[in-house]
């Protein structure tokens, strides 16, 4: 076990939010002792823990070079690995061999930015037990949960070599984040508390410090997303973009070459590290672009600076380079079938499995089923803001959302459409969430018409027409238009299922696909009043992650968009009309102001309680089956997992720079099962006090 | 004649003015812009963006201003031969079409070809062998090649392909050598991929040829003057060809002024679906993410293509037909 000692410490530390210095000044003793312990406990074991570290390292000292940058170094192109590695790397608990090419197969040339996502190198990022560990920083204290001072890792290099320092931050800062042409708008939303940005320090070469008047607990998350906010930027390379650091004649010759409007769209091309579409722009990701646009195939190559080595002192990723081939959406199946891919889940789908297992044979894949970590997969969303004023009533209504929501036949839906694989229920929290109650996913969730029809007997809606649909209190027969973006057969198959049990409601729905722009603007103004799309975007959740899908909180949440509208812009679209609604506002707001994991959790109960109670949207099936190909010779891919985008970021917490090519053995599914278990296991030990004693 | 060349050229220049009118208004049409279209892939895949975000790109894409402004900000930079930006790729859009129109090109000119080839015996066999079973026969393995949709044929064709000559699927070359440069070895990759393509949009247009040619024909075999030239002996062959079929294929002059264009833009929909690195999956993904400039210069360059292909084939049936003469406009 003298695997990853950096990253307990820095579990550790992280764990431990309010360890640092705490005045006596608050009002709360109990809390105040319990803090005091917590850091004297915390000194203790990170003093105990940095012994341990220096005798391993000792030990595993020496690092490997990687064999295919080898040449480079010996010719002095390179600086030998134990310099290009900043003096503490991340080790990770895993052994394989470095090398080899893996091929991917993406619809866009846009997708490039997958690279950002999958690579998952992230200054604090989620690990498979979705807990937050400092990644690229080399630890986090966080004070009352509202002061974050980042240690950055001494020594550590952007992917062309030069120093990543605090400089980095400044520049975001100062001059992005700071600079009135390039944001416009201000801070990202994330940074703003109650409307107010952090105070900013450097307090040394690798040392920064932010600090809000009130908790800010989505900060760390945000670090950490799929598509994460960048509060650094390589300075040394996009100093070339700015006009701060750019004589005024050098800068407008700049726009006219580049044929941009102004400066801002010179540097925004240049400086968008998300979208991994500059080949010049260094980079902090396992894997940098080579390739410039437009191509059809992307070649991304290993970052010889990458921060992270192996138990064995190879540098990872193990992977030389990864190569993104770009080919129509509806080409990847097949094409992976044919095993043009060694690692694809992305465009695939469930009815592609029986094509693909039929051409595993002939090809040297596996096919895997993860999960998808949707709350639903087909969710009806009905829309509070609907246009028409009976329905918008009805709508509101809770008991006729439960009536609608116990006419659906979800074990039907589940046999039919997804070979009984699925987990039928509301759209709520999965299994796996450490929030995850039983009760939410059944609540008004059995299939039950007699109650429903009660349910709606008692809402006063009891005259029937000739074919025998009830009648709107207005006259109108109650026929029902579903939006859906047609997009998925399988949302019409369920509606078609739907249809028919609703019938016996007395309710008439028709199906109406659009494309999606038009689904999404008919849904925000109103016009539609009930729509279909997935469910419940993070349903893995745990107590520290916002809740904000479960609160009126953006305009895209279908079912009350004007609600979410209305807290996004600040005061655009309506105020929450509901008081279940404006409940579950106020409580995510209370969350958003807290740094105390038991009232986090309370408040996600509460969320939970009310969401699943009033059927604010109506689940079918969730845990529907991902499928996942993996060349048989790609080792270290977990057999089970769950590929969703938050906050997975599909393979991002499955760490792909661990994925190693073993041209000789396939990789042996029960032994690659056991590496992963292991790894597992040692993950969750080290992170095991962070659930215990509570996340900033 | 040349006052009529310089008459339809300057008659090009409204032409084009209300093309590019059209063209522009035709993709503002549908509600939404480019950013929305863009908001809405990224939550399809479960990705989210800040709205302040979306704002500062709206007015960096220039796309808050009116539609005019945003029509003349484009038109005028074509006139300066500045086609406009690409919101999808972030490059200018002759960057984006570059290397795809040398590729298009190939590919149609290669389907033409491939078209010519099998129309042309096929057509001349049906009209001298008029309801012959031999007629019936390839009459109806043409219709089945005009009703069976290309893409179906498409998919069909890359999964045989694939399973019985290890052809890696779509595209137009393994893609091993797509970031090569050219070899024989590349280009025999890309020879193995493309039969595919030209067969399959061939067989639609080889259908519709046979069919024109045929009743082209049939028209002039009846003729006097080919019943003369077998009374005076003309061998059979050389009957065909130097008369009748010369008169026959006025048709296929005033084809090419559609083929300019589609030299170009190829058949998008197989494009797609074979996912060839060619003009057209560009057009249909720019016209579905309403990336305007892309969708709306490209369309104008396909417009002043058919334009210029028009004028070209109206000369050519003029110098190739003497009884076609240009009365209507010389006398104005």
């Amino acid at each position: 076990m003298n695997h990853s000692p950096f990253t307990r410490i820095s579990l550790t530390m992280s764990a431990l939010p309010s360890a640092g210095r705490h005045r006596l000044l608050c009002a709360d003793r109990l809390v105040r002792l319990r803090r005091l312990l917590s850091a004297v406990f915390a000194v203790l074991v990170t003093t105990l823990l940095m012994l341990s570290a220096q005798t391993s390292l000792a030990a595993t000292g020496d690092f490997q070079e990687t064999p295919s940058l080898q040449e480079a170094v010996s010719k002095g192109e390179l600086p030998p690995v134990a310099q290009r590695l900043p003096d503490q790397p991340l080790v990770v608990a895993t052994e394989g061999t470095p090398g080899g090419r893996l091929t991917t197969l993406m619809a866009k040339a846009k997708d490039t930015r997958i690279m950002t996502v999958f690579g998952y190198a992230r200054l604090v990022g989620y690990n498979k037990d979705l807990e937050l560990v400092p990644d690229i920083l080399q630890k986090v204290d966080v004070e009352e949960g509202r002061i974050f001072t980042l240690h950055m890792r001494p020594g550590m290099r952007w992917s062309d070599g030069e120093p990543f320092t605090t400089e980095d931050f400044r520049f975001w800062w100062e001059d992005v984040a700071n600079n009135q042409d390039l944001s416009p708008f201000g801070l990202p939303s994330v940074l703003l508390v109650k409307g107010k940005g952090p105070q900013f320090e450097v307090l040394n070469q690798y040392t920064v410090r932010y600090s809000w008047d009130e908790p800010n607990p989505d900060f760390l998350p945000a670090l950490a997303a799929p598509s994460p906010t960048y509060i650094y930027l390589p300075f040394h390379y996009l100093k070339k973009f700015h006009p701060r650091y750019l004589s005024a004649e050098k800068m407008e010759a700049l726009i006219k070459k580049k044929k941009k409007r102004n400066w801002m769209g010179v540097f925004l091309k240049y400086g968008h590290p998300y979208k991994q579409d500059n080949p010049d722009l260094p980079s902090l990701q396992p894997w940098v672009l080579r390739t410039e646009a437009p191509a059809e195939r992307f070649l991304f190559v290993r970052n010889p600076y990458y921060h992270r080595v192996d138990s064995q002192g190879h540098q990872l990723p193990y992977i030389d380079e990864v190569m993104l081939d770009l080919a129509s959406s509806s080409l990847i199946p097949a094409k992976t079938g044919a095993g043009e891919s060694d690692l694809q889940a992305r465009y695939l789908q469930m009815d592609n499995y029986t094509f693909l297992k039929e051409a595993e044979h002939r090809n040297n894949n596996r096919v895997l089923l993860w999960h998808s970590g949707t709350g639903s997969q087909v969710t009806l969303y009905p829309n509070m803001n609907c246009q028409d004023e009976e329905w918008r009533k009805l709508l509101q209504n809770r008991d006729f959302r439960r009536a609608l929501s116990l006419g659906v036949n979800r074990h039907e839906i589940n046999q039919a459409i997804y070979f009984g694989l699925g987990i039928e229920g509301g759209d709520s929290l999965l299994p796996d969430s450490p929030l995850y109650r039983a009760r939410y996913r059944n609540a008004w969730a059995e299939y039950d018409p007699a109650q429903a029809n009660r349910l709606l007997d008692g809402l006063g809606l009891t005259h029937r027409d000739s074919r025998n649909l009830r009648l709107l209190p207005d006259g109108r027969p109650m026929e029902l238009i579903v939006h859906t973006t047609g997009e998925f057969t399988e949302e019409t198959d369920v509606l078609a299922l739907i249809k028919d049990t609703w019938q016996q409601l007395g309710i008439l729905i028709h199906a109406r696909p659009s494309e999606r722009e038009v689904f999404r603007n008919r849904v925000f103004s109103g016009e539609a009043c009930m729509s279909v799309f997935t469910g419940l975007p993070n349903a893995l959740a745990h107590a520290d992650m916002s809740p904000a899908q479960f609160a009126p909180t953006a305009q895209d949440q279908l079912q009350w968009p004007n609600w979410g509208k209305y807290y996004e812009t600040s005061g655009g679209g309506e105020p929450p009309r509901l008081a279940s609604a404006q409940q579950l506002l106020d409580l995510f707001r209370q969350w958003r102001h807290t740094d105390d994991a038991s009232e986090q959790m309370q408040i996600w109960q509460e969320m939970q309680q009310i969401y699943s109670n009033e059927v604010f949207s109506i689940g079918t099936v969730a845990g529907i089956l991902q499928p996942v190909v993996v060349n048989r010779h790609l080792h270290n891919v977990p057999e089970h997992g769950y590929f969703n985008w938050d906050p997975q970021a599909f393979f991002g917490v499955y760490r792909m720079d661990q994925f190693w090519l073993d041209p000789d053995t396939p990789a042996v599914v029960p032994a690659s099962t056991d590496q992963n278990s292991s790894a597992d296991n040692s993950d969750s030990k080290a992170g095991k006090p962070a659930s215990s004693e509570g996340e900033p | 004649m040349l006052q009529y060349i310089l008459r339809r050229l300057l008659i090009m220049i409204p032409t084009l003015v209300v093309i590019s009118m059209l063209v522009f208004t035709i993709i503002k049409l549908p509600p939404g812009d480019y950013l929305d279209s863009y908001i809405a892939e990224l939550q399809s895949q479960g990705e989210t963006v800040d709205p302040k975000k979306i704002e500062f790109m709206r007015q960096q894409y220039g796309l808050d201003q009116p539609a005019w402004q945003q029509y003349f900000t484009w038109a005028s930079g074509m006139l300066q031969g500045d086609f406009g930006y690409s919101f999808e790729y972030d490059l200018p859009v002759t960057e984006v079409m570059g290397d795809r129109v040398t590729l298009t090109i190939m590919v149609s000119l290669f389907t033409v070809i491939f078209t010519w080839l099998l129309a042309f015996p096929i057509a001349l066999y049906s009209a001298t062998h008029q309801y012959s079973w031999g007629d019936y026969g390839l009459t109806f393995v043409g219709f089945i090649g005009l009703a069976t949709p290309n893409f179906l044929l498409a998919l069909v064709m890359l999964y045989m392909a694939n399973v019985h000559f290890g052809t890696s699927i779509g595209g137009l070359m393994d893609p091993r050598y797509l970031d090569q440069p050219w070899n024989w070895d590349k280009f025999v990759s890309v020879l193995e991929h493309l039969w595919i393509p030209v067969v399959v949009i061939g067989t639609s247009g080889t259908a519709g040829m046979i069919r024109r040619l045929r009743a082209n024909l049939l028209d002039e075999l009846h003729k006097p003057y080919v019943v003369t030239a077998q009374a005076k002996g003309v061998p059979p062959l050389k009957r065909l060809l130097k008369y009748p079929l010369r008169v026959a294929l006025n048709f296929f002059i005033a084809d090419i002024g559609s083929l300019l264009p589609s030299l170009i833009s190829g058949a998008e929909i197989v494009a797609v679906v074979l996912s060839l690195p060619t003009t057209g999956p560009i057009l249909i993904s720019a016209l579905q993410s309403q990336d305007m400039y892309l969708a709306g210069s490209f369309l104008m360059f396909l417009a002043m293509l058919t334009i210029v292909g028009v004028l070209i084939s109206d000369l050519l049936l003029a110098w190739l037909d003497p009884r076609i003469r240009l009365t209507g406009g010389a006398q104005k």
